[in-house]
Order: structure tokens, then C-alpha cells, then sequence
């Protein structure tokens, strides 16, 4: 019959065709196991890790021809001076440890009572208000961005930035506008990367998040941008504005009311 | 089997038993007919239900950071290059194509590849560098016009894997490079666009060139035979599996129209093993072999990765080139032969070397310690399904070049340390971050960094010793009207009974008690008996709440020990606590990971940045000065003699009883490193933090070269002319007088004369005139 063919043939023609179809090699073993940490393309990273180690290149030198006036603009780096020289007020101060004529300080004796009350220094002044007109004795904070003018004070928000900086705050900007504001916030950390002393990114971080409705961060940042503000009045008082709105909407209008007086005291 | 007796005359009729037979052969064939179709009917919902729903688990990618350029930003060449390296950037006399780099000088052009960001799409892009000694001196495009910044895209250093462990790079077949397909094609199943799934002409093909070579040359199987072994079902040679396959690949060619087949086997086939990790499909194969992106692939490239279809482990291009080889110019003649690409192309590709990356087996170059750190945090946020599933894309702030600066440091101080009597038993940890942002920036769990095992940067809580010493000072300068830097303190041994009746008798480590002191010079020498006295005066649980207010909530018994580093903690808590220290007293959580976005390129999470200030500026400028002087006079004056004395730098030695354990934590401006040696049975070790600890994080330092510390002075800080012999307030006019910061109304009175001896002994005016130098 027919069909006695076609079942012999069918049987036949598939095993042949097994045998030619498998051709492809059994897949390994593959073991069953906890997720593991595997790499896939820092292999030329390993490369030079077994060639033992970087040449740092110049990184001695740097320094030197830093302050023999190299053009290259530093971020981070103060004003036009190049790398900050350590002055001698911060460190090496010689003072001797030989016997010292017995006679303390006119802050009274130290009294061996523990003490039982911690005073916290960061009440709603976290700086001496009568300070607050007096001249640092430094140099005005590094500010982290290339500046075309040596002078570091007198200006106001937004003057001066350019380069990285000035393009993420920018592109920032609009985020916010358009009310992607986790973009913004992202935009803006990145420049802070680039420039973390830079107080306008902080001040800007601050208004977003208080957009975002995090009041507390913004007065944080703010707070953190106004330690780096130093000689820059305007700025001052815009950050303390923003203290001043985060504090109210932290339901604290004492506090509001206080950061208001020192933005008046700074503009 | 039976036959009847007149096969050619039906009409006859047959014998009872034939008929018998006939009928059951009927009703047998109807019932397997129906299994058949029953089982055909599963096999499609098999079919469809993977291939429509979910195909792949794909593990999440972890990414470094992306290296930002910008004109001003600190930056070698070599460590771009380095960066570049690693990113499988092909070095070229001109920067041609996308992937490609160039260096001439000082100058480095390079074709950007283009990556999808949480905040947006970074296009691909001509950039040309222009470096200046360490720094970015230009960025420019193309037309010369300069670029503000630029983003390189991030290297990937990690996954997270799933238990089958298989690993792939998902690719869209839009996305091949020219030459793919119809390589494929024509290698493995030349009609693969005309057949419905299963191919008899191919295997009728197969056969006859197979027996008429006598070897097994050709397979039958189609490519849609091939996806449906490794997608569904295991290799097992079986006839009923290949008659399974066999249906399933015609019901899917039924569903699904070439393109998509096709797409899927890209993704699928099964090329090559690396340790445990399967390598599945071309996009992780590209990477795998030649580490670049599929798209960047040439004929040749191709050409090898198609012949290794066939047998991943026996064509494998690294353990056997000459193989691969021969099966790569095979396939390039199939190339030719089908006119796939002309002779004069082939001949040309069948030149080119193999061209395989050097390691296939990343074994050692993984970074176990940072990866453990980003798995921990994102298991807080999500399940492991989706982890190891989802295909998650998982950008941290890891940073590769400072990771192998502090792996160099550590490998080469061991090496240095070797002859030491016990350093071979001696374990390490290491903590890298950048204190401005909070960021951890390098990891390193053992003294082996790229072994995968316990990681102590973590977990290793050990007695931290002096390193808290700078909690109690900051205890006492919050109160400036009790303590400053220079307020006298008696470094005498004393003793105190505590509440259980056992009497506390502190030692210093020399054994002997250096009189009245400066305040920081207990900190900066790391006097025990001064540090114990103070910490005694302001308060046992009060040093603890700094503690607290620093960023480590630790549990410790308020016992006197305490003050001297009995407690303990682990290489990340002793980072934060330092962190906060370093900047300015806003505590800023450690964080490892930026965002997380899908498969697909969507933004899902962001780790934003956030600070809490806990501490008055003013006090942390005076432990920063304090904790400096450690580095200029102090017991990690050592550093000096390897790093420019311009580079100012705070830290602080510790070393637990015995030398158990050797403890370094310091920080510039936009660095802090931890670093911790120790054996993990606590046996002792021949080092201090100053001789162990300390080597490390020097040579480490020496390697990042960081911007020096600069912390902008607070408001409330003067700087006061003193005598430097009494602590009196003097004038600038004195000869001698130095300058101490004071929070405001704590400094000294100025002195209406020049106080102090007029004569001191010869050997001090030297010491003292050597540190004006």
C-alpha cells in the first residue's frame, strides 16, 4: 500500500533529517546560581590594571606652572590667581610644644563637670548678624567657574557665569519653565558636578525644589549656597528670600520674618 | 503488517482481518491526528504567549559615571585616553566614524557615540580636546566652534544577573550593521525568506553535501528552527524534540513575518561563554568580542561572529584563532558566492586579522564592592524580579579611573609593605567619595579588589581608635566660650571609676604624658590623655550625639573608652562621619546610584541630592584647622613628603589597641578617602593607621592629585594674632606672632606688649623657622 511507504519513508527521511539539522553544538552547562557581578566592556580597564598603575603625567608640576601664569581657566580654582598658595595663617603656624609658662586663658578655668546642656549652634542664626557687614578676612570662596574678571565682589546674581555652567543652568531654566522640574533638578546637579562652590547652582536647586514642594531641602540648599556667597551682597539677599519662603511654608513665619530682616540687611 | 490479496482490484473485498485492521488503523490515526492537532494547538499557545508577552529576561546594567568635558576641568590626557580605552574607542589617524579617536598632541578628536540620559538624549558628536598639562584646555566641534560641555557616554561596569545567568544587549533590527542579515542568511539558511519554517530543500541540500564529502558540513535546521532550540525548548537530540521544533518553527512563521523572526534570533542565538555568564545574542557579542556597539561592526567582524553560530565553544576566536578563522573566510566565500558583498570587498575582509579584544573572561576586572554597594541600595527600592529582569538601566557615580588609582595605591603599598612580619595576613578595605557631593565615587571590599566575597568596606565594623577623636573636639569648639585651639589642656594621666566600679586609666601611645598643651595639639598628635580629659569635661553621651549629628547613628554604651575609639564602626560609616566634617557641617547621605531608567530609555527613578546642616560652620572651620595640622605637624606629617605642600589636606590617623587595626581618613577640597587595614580574625598587625593606613591613602592621593582644601572662612571666624609660646593675643607686629581662627569673641585679647621670652632656645627657633620655609 501506499501509506506503508509513505510511513516507512517519513520516519526515514526524518531521521536523516535529525541527523542533519543538529547540527548546532549543545549549549553549555549553565549553572544555577545566585546573581553574580559580571563585566562587560571595562576589559581594557583591566588592561592597564595589570600594567600596574597610571603615570600621573605632570601632576607635580601642575602646581608650579599653575602659578607661573598658564592662561588655562580653573573652575574651583579663586579669581585669577590660579591655584590658592596655603597661607600661612591656616597652617603652619609654629607653635612650640616646649614647657610653656603656666597662665590660662582669660576664658576661666576648664571645669571637669561634664557638661550637661549641648547648645545647638544651628538655631535660626546660623551666623552672627552683627558679622554680617564685616568683611570676611579671606578672599572671597572660590566660586568654581571661569571668570573673566578678577574682581570677586559686588556682583549680582546671574553676572559672570559662562561656559558649562551657564549652558545647564540654562537648559535648567527651561525645564522648569516647561515644569519638568526632575529635569531640572538633574540639570542643575550636573552643573553642580562641574562647579560645586558655584552658590547660584545651589540657589537654583533651592527654588526648585521649593517648586517641587520640598521646603525643607530648599532651605538647606539655600543655606549651603550662602556659606559659599561670601562678598556677594544681592545673591546674599536672594538666598535669604528663599529661607525666607521655605520657612514660611514650613509654617515657620517667626523664622520667615528673621531671614527677611537679613535679606533687607544685605540688599 | 499484512497486505491483501488483490491490491489492485478495491472492488474485491478485502478479508475480514485486513478490514479489522484497516478500521483500527483508521480510528488510530484519528485519535493521533487529534493529539497532533491538541498538541499543534499547545505549541501555539507556547509559542505565541513567549513571543508576544515578555521575551527576555535581561539583567539590569549598572553604568560609571559619564565622563563630563569642559574647558577649565581637571583632566589628563592620559586619563582620558584611559577613559577612552575603555569605552572601546578605536584609535585611528583621524576620528572618522562614530567610535573612532584620534591623538595628535595635545589634541584628542573623537566621534562621540550619542546616550540616552536620565535628562535626555546626549547626541553623537565630533569633539575635539585640547589639553593643557592636567587641564581641558578647549573643546570645539566640528566647525571649530567651542562647545560648553560634553558628555562621553558612561561605561558599563556591571549587571545584575538572573539565576539563569544568561546576558544579552537587546537590539532592534533597524539597528544592524550593513551586511548582517544577509550574512546570516546565507551562512545558515540561505532560504530562510521563502520557506514556512522548515526547509526540505535545505536539508535535501544538507544531505547531499554532507554524504557526498562525508563529513557534517551543512545543518538542515532554518534559522526559525535554530530560535525555536534555544528559545523554547533545550539541545537534547531527540527525534520527537526535532519534530516538535519542527512544528513550532512552522506555527511561528504561521504569526510572526520574517522581519520579527528575525530580530528575535539576533537577540537569542546562544555565542559564547564567559566564566558563568551566558552571552546571548549579537549586541552582547559585539561588546563580548570586540567591544564595541553592534552598529560599528565591519564585514570581517561579522563575518566571524555569523561562523561562530555554529559552534560558540569550537570556533571560539580566542582559544582557538586559527579555526576561527578558517570559519570566518569560509563564511566571507558563502559571502561572495551569494553575492552578499562583491569579491573585491571579501578579499579585503578575508585580509583583516581576527581582531578580538585580548580578555574575553572578565573575572578580574569586575568591581564587586561598588556593584554590592548599588545592589544593596536598589534592593531597598525594588524587588529582584526587576532587577534582573527588566533590563533596567542603572547610572551611579562610580568612578573607573579613581577605582584603579586607589586598587594601583593599595596593590603597590602592600607590595612596598610585604617585609613586614605578618602583613601577609593583613585584609584592606577602602572608601573613595567626593565630599561636595556625597557621592561615592570608588569601593574597594579587600585587599584582592576584584575577588567578589565579603566586602568590608561595609560590613567590616572594626574599632575605629582615634579617628573619633575629631568628634570630641568638635563637641568642645561648639563651645567657644569654653574651648578654642589654643585653650590650654593638661595631657597628665588621670583616671576615673566608672559606674560598675572599674577604674579607666588612658595611656598615651608613647606611654608618656606631654604637660600642658595647646587644645589642637591633642588632636593634631593624637594625644589620648588630653583627648580622654575633654571628652570627659563636655561629656561622654554628648561626644556620642555628635556623632550622631555627623551622620552615623551608633549604638555604643556611653563609657569612657569610647572617647578613644573602642567603639566601632565600618570603612562607609567612618566616610560619612568625615564627610560631613569635610563639608562645612551639612551631612549629606552617601550615595552610590544617580537615576534608573527602563529598558527602553524612560526615566523611572532619581536619587536626588540632599544636605542637612548639622553643625554651626564656625566650630567645623576650627576641627578643619585642627585635623589640617595633623597633616603639617602632626602624626600624618609623612604625607609631605610625598605630596606638594601646597596641596592642603585634613585627616586623621587612627590605630586601635594592639595595631589590630590601621585606620587613615582624610580629605582635600573634592576628595575623601577612608582607608582601613586589619586582619579579619583581629589578630594584630605590624602597622599603625600612620604606617599602613597612611601609605595607602597617600600613594592614593599622590595618583587623583585633588584640588587642595578650601573651605570659604565662616562669618563668625576671626583670625587673631597670637604669641605662639603662651596663647596670648599679641599683634601683627610682634616678631613671631602666628594667626589661629577664633569663633568671633572667643579670641584672645591683642596684646598691648609683645609677650612671651625674647630668647628661646636655639633648637625650637629652628623648628619653628623650619616650618615657615
Amino acid at each position: 500500500m501506499r501509506c506503508d511507504v509513505n510511513k516507512w519513508l517519513f520516519p526515514a527521511v526524518t531521521a536523516l533529517a535529525v541527523l542533519q539539522g543538529c547540527s548546532s553544538v549543545p549549549r553549555g552547562n549553565i549553572p544555577v546560581v545566585d546573581s553574580s557581578t559580571r563585566v562587560s566592556n571595562s576589559e581594557r580597564v583591566t588592561a592597564n590594571r595589570s600594567a600596574g598603575g597610571y603615570s600621573t603625567g605632570t601632576a607635580q608640576a601642575q602646581t608650579l606652572a599653575e602659578d607661573s601664569g598658564v592662561t588655562v581657566m580653573i573652575p574651583q580654582g579663586a579669581g585669577a590667581s590660579g591655584i590658592q598658595t596655603f597661607p600661612a595663617a591656616n597652617g603652619a603656624a609654629p607653635i612650640s610644644t616646649s614647657p610653656i609658662t603656666p597662665g590660662p586663658i582669660s576664658t576661666g578655668p576648664v571645669s571637669s563637670a561634664p557638661m550637661t546642656t549641648n547648645p545647638n549652634p544651628i538655631a535660626d542664626e546660623p551666623f552672627d548678624i552683627a558679622a554680617m557687614n564685616n568683611a570676611p578676612q579671606s578672599t572671597s570662596a572660590p566660586t568654581g567657574i571661569p571668570r573673566s574678571t578678577a574682581a570677586a565682589g559686588g556682583l549680582s546674581a546671574d553676572e559672570q557665569l559662562d561656559g558649562p555652567v551657564l549652558a545647564l543652568l540654562t537648559t535648567a531654566k527651561t525645564q522648569q519653565g516647561s515644569g519638568d522640574f526632575n529635569g531640572a533638578a538633574s540639570s542643575l546637579e550636573r552643573a553642580q558636578r562641574i562647579a560645586p562652590r558655584e552658590p547660584q547652582v545651589l540657589y537654583r536647586l533651592a527654588q526648585v525644589r521649593l517648586s517641587q514642594g520640598d521646603a525643607a531641602q530648599a532651605e538647606q540648599l539655600a543655606r549651603r549656597a550662602l556659606t559659599y556667597a561670601n562678598g556677594r551682597p544681592s545673591l546674599q539677599a536672594e538666598l535669604w528670600n528663599t529661607i525666607a519662603q521655605a520657612r514660611e511654608k514650613q509654617g515657620d513665619s517667626a523664622g520667615a520674618a528673621l531671614a527677611r530682616q537679613k535679606a533687607r540687611v544685605n540688599s | 503488517m499484512t497486505r491483501t490479496r488483490n491490491p489492485r482490484t478495491p472492488q474485491k473485498r478485502p478479508t475480514g482481518r485486513s478490514r479489522a485492521w484497516l478500521g483500527w488503523a483508521l480510528k488510530l490515526s484519528l485519535v493521533g491526528l487529534v493529539i497532533v492537532a491538541g498538541f499543534a494547538v499547545y505549541l501555539d499557545a507556547v509559542v505565541q504567549e513567549k513571543f508576544s508577552g515578555k521575551r527576555w529576561t535581561i539583567p539590569a546594567k549598572v553604568y560609571a559615571r559619564p565622563l563630563e568635558l569642559f574647558t577649565g576641568q581637571k583632566l589628563s590626557k592620559n586619563d582620558f585616553l584611559t577613559e577612552l580605552d575603555a569605552l572601546g574607542y578605536r584609535r585611528e589617524s583621524a576620528a572618522n566614524g562614530p567610535g573612532a579617536a584620534a591623538v595628535n598632541g595635545n589634541t584628542v578628536d573623537l566621534n562621540t557615540r550619542g546616550f540616552q540620559f536620565y535628562e535626555g538624549m546626549e547626541p553623537a558628536q565630533f569633539v575635539r580636546v585640547r589639553f593643557s598639562g592636567d587641564y581641558v584646555a578647549g573643546l570645539s566641534a566640528a566647525n571649530g566652534k567651542a562647545l560648553d560641555v560634553v558628555r562621553l557616554e558612561p561605561l558599563m561596569i556591571g549587571g545584575i544577573y538572573p539565576k539563569n545567568l544568561e546576558d544579552r544587549i537587546l537590539i532592534k533590527i533597524d539597528q544592524v550593521p550593513k551586511y548582517l542579515l544577509e550574512t546570516l542568511v546565507a551562512t545558515e539558511d540561505r532560504d530562510f525568506y521563502s520557506h514556512y519554517g522548515v526547509s526540505p530543500k535545505s536539508i535535501a541540500r544538507a544531505m547531499w553535501v554532507n554524504t557526498s564529502s562525508g563529513s557534517m558540513r551543512q545543518g538542515g535546521s532554518t534559522l526559525t528552527q535554530q530560535l525555536v532550540k534555544n528559545f523554547y525548548l533545550s539541545s537534547e537530540r531527540s527525534l520527537s524534540r526535532k519534530l516538535t521544533e519542527a512544528m513550532m518553527a512552522m506555527l511561528l512563521e504561521l504569526h510572526y513575518d520574517k522581519r520579527e523572526i528575525l530580530e528575535a534570533y539576533l537577540n537569542e542565538v546562544f555565542v559564547g561563554q564567559d566564566g558563568q555568564r551566558a552571552v546571548h545574542g549579537f549586541g552582547l557579542a559585539s561588546q563580548f568580542f570586540f567591544s564595541q556597539p553592534l552598529s560599528e561592526l565591519k564585514l570581517h567582524q561579522i563575518a566571524l561572529l555569523v561562523g561562530m553560530v555554529k559552534g560558540p565553544s569550537y570556533y571560539n576566536p580566542r582559544r582557538y584563532p586559527d579555526r576561527a578563522l578558517a570559519r570566518r573566510n569560509l563564511v566571507l566565500d558563502l559571502v561572495a558566492e551569494q553575492g552578499v558583498a562583491s569579491q573585491a570587498e571579501v578579499d579585503a575582509a578575508k585580509k583583516m586579522p581576527l581582531g578580538v579584544t585580548k580578555r574575553g573572561s572578565l573575572a578580574d576586572s569586575s568591581f564587586p564592592a561598588f556593584l554590592d554597594l548599588v545592589k544593596r541600595q536598589l534592593r531597598q527600592d525594588y524587588r529582584d524580579e526587576d532587577l534582573t529582569e527588566e533590563g533596567l538601566r542603572i547610572f551611579t557615580s562610580f568612578d573607573p579611573i579613581l577605582q584603579m588609582k586607589a586598587e594601583t595605591s593599595m596593590s603597590e603599598t602592600f607590595k612596598r609593605l610585604a617585609g613586614r612580619k605578618g602583613a601577609d595576613e593583613v585584609e584592606s578595605a577602602m572608601v573613595v567619595t567626593n565630599p561636595e557631593t556625597g557621592e561615592v565615587q570608588a569601593l574597594i571590599g579587600s585587599r584582592q579588589a576584584g575577588f567578589a566575597g565579603f566586602n568590608r568596606a561595609i560590613d567590616a565594623v572594626r574599632p575605629i581608635g582615634s579617628l573619633v577623636k575629631p568628634s570630641v573636639y568638635l563637641t568642645a569648639l561648639e563651645q567657644p566660650s569654653k574651648y578654642t585651639l589654643t585653650s590650654w589642656v593638661q595631657d597628665e594621666p588621670f583616671s576615673v571609676k566608672g559606674a560598675d566600679g572599674q577604674v579607666w586609666r588612658p595611656q598615651n601611645y608613647d606611654r608618656r604624658p606631654h604637660g600642658t598643651i595647646y587644645l589642637y595639639q591633642g588632636l593634631a598628635n593624637s594625644y589620648n590623655l588630653s583627648t580622654a580629659k575633654l571628652g570627659l569635661e563636655v561629656g561622654v553621651p554628648n561626644v556620642i550625639k555628635t556623632i550622631g549629628r555627623l551622620g552615623v547613628n551608633v549604638d555604643w554604651p556611653a563609657f569612657p573608652a569610647m572617647l578613644l575609639g573602642a567603639g566601632g564602626m565600618s570603612p562607609m560609616q567612618v566616610a560619612t562621619m568625615y564627610q560631613t566634617i569635610a563639608n562645612g557641617g551639612f551631612n549629606t547621605p552617601m550615595r552610590g546610584i544617580r537615576s534608573v531608567l527602563t529598558a527602553e530609555g524612560e526615566p523611572l527613578k532619581r536619587y536626588p541630592f540632599q544636605i542637612q546642616q548639622t553643625f554651626d560652620p564656625g566650630a567645623i572651620y576650627l576641627v578643619q584647622n585642627a585635623m589640617q595640622r595633623v597633616m603639617r605637624e602632626g602624626t600624618g606629617r609623612s604625607v609631605y613628603n610625598t605630596l606638594p605642600r601646597s596641596l592642603t589636606l585634613a585627616g586623621k590617623t587612627g590605630t586601635s589597641n594592639d595595631s589590630r587595626d590601621s585606620w587613615f581618613s582624610g580629605f582635600s577640597q573634592d576628595l575623601l578617602a577612608v582607608v582601613w587595614m586589619g586582619r579579619d580574625d583581629n589578630g594584630k598587625t605590624p602597622f599603625t593607621g600612620a604606617t599602613g593606613a597612611l601609605q595607602v591613602w597617600t600613594s592614593f592621593m599622590k595618583k587623583a592629585d585633588p584640588l587642595p582644601l578650601d573651605m570659604p572662612q565662616p562669618d563668625n571666624v576671626v583670625q587673631a594674632w597670637i604669641d605662639p609660646y603662651t596663647g596670648r593675643g599679641s599683634d601683627g607686629s610682634c616678631p613671631g606672632a602666628v594667626q589661629m581662627p577664633y569663633i568671633r569673641g572667643s579670641e584672645p585679647p591683642a596684646g598691648a606688649t609683645c609677650g612671651g621670652e625674647e630668647n628661646p632656645a636655639e633648637s625650637v627657633m629652628d623648628w619653628v623657622k623650619g616650618w615657615m620655609n
